[in-house]
């Protein structure tokens, strides 16, 4: 898994590539927990996430209470099939903001 | 063993970086069945989320504990067995979790049990077991 990180308007982006799993998952949640506390927003990229499991789901919870805990936002956008597979999965679709493109996430909500 | 069937065994250390390999394979026999990318990709992802499960309840996250896997591939069905010699799994949490909230963590066995048609736990000298399948549906 790499993680790439650019600014775009007032956003955070985060570009996610390859594999979220049980082994890499700790990176990601240091890596997005770190960013949470530099930013008032952060939109994640997952369009080019090949694969991810329940510990990544996990960690995307996890950061995303800790956004509202701390009155920022939090926001999914570009799903890939292998992604939109594991929320349907999981169901927690209705637990996060997605949106399709990074021009949606990224517009003041 | 028929013409038809692949039986193969992965004999490991409880090592996350030894699931891309594990999930590569169960992926290549899922498709070579029939199944479709999606699908596939389901199977792979219960595989992994028992796997997963075993390194981080079974042996807390130790690096040093077996994991035995064998998998069967036979005309329409994949059948696995894991199995490994830590913590017994504890019945209460499986499945405990609830689907569709803002908990965090439990949704591994879930997955599986949304995915597999059987799926069973056991438990005994040699070890703990976890015993899933899938067959697949041929659409008339």
């Amino acid at each position: 898994m790499t993680i790439s990180v650019r600014q775009s308007g007032a956003a955070q982006v985060v570009d996610l590539d390859g594999e979220v799993d049980f082994g890499t998952s700790p990176h990601l949640r240091r890596a997005l927990f770190d960013l949470l506390g530099k930013t008032s927003k952060l939109a994640i990229n997952l369009q080019a996430l090949t694969y991810i499991d329940s510990s990544g789901i996990a960690t995307l919870i996890e950061v995303l209470k800790d956004a509202q805990r701390l009155q920022k936002e939090f926001v999914l956008f570009g799903l890939s099939p292998a992604v939109q597979d594991v929320f349907r999965l999981t169901h927690v679709n209705r637990v996060f903001r997605i949106v399709e493109t990074e021009e949606q996430a990224v517009a003041p909500a | 063993m028929t013409e038809t069937e692949i039986h193969v065994t992965f004999d490991m250390c409880s090592q996350a970086r030894y699931l891309p390999i594990i999930r590569a394979t169960v992926g290549q026999l899922a498709a070579m069945i029939g199944w479709d990318a999606e699908e596939s990709r389901s199977i792979t992802l219960a595989v992994d989320e028992a796997l997963a499960n075993v390194i981080r309840h079974a042996y807390h996250g130790r690096t040093d504990g077996r994991i035995e896997l064998q998998i069967r591939a036979a005309e329409g069905e994949l059948q696995f067995r894991m199995r490994n010699t830590g913590d017994p799994p504890d019945p209460a949490r499986i499945c405990a979790r609830e689907v569709g909230c803002d908990k965090i963590g439990g949704l591994g066995t879930h997955i599986i049990r949304d995915v597999m048609d059987t799926v069973s736990y056991e438990s005994g000298p040699e070890g703990n077991w976890f015993i899933a399948a899938k067959r697949l549906r041929r659409q008339a």
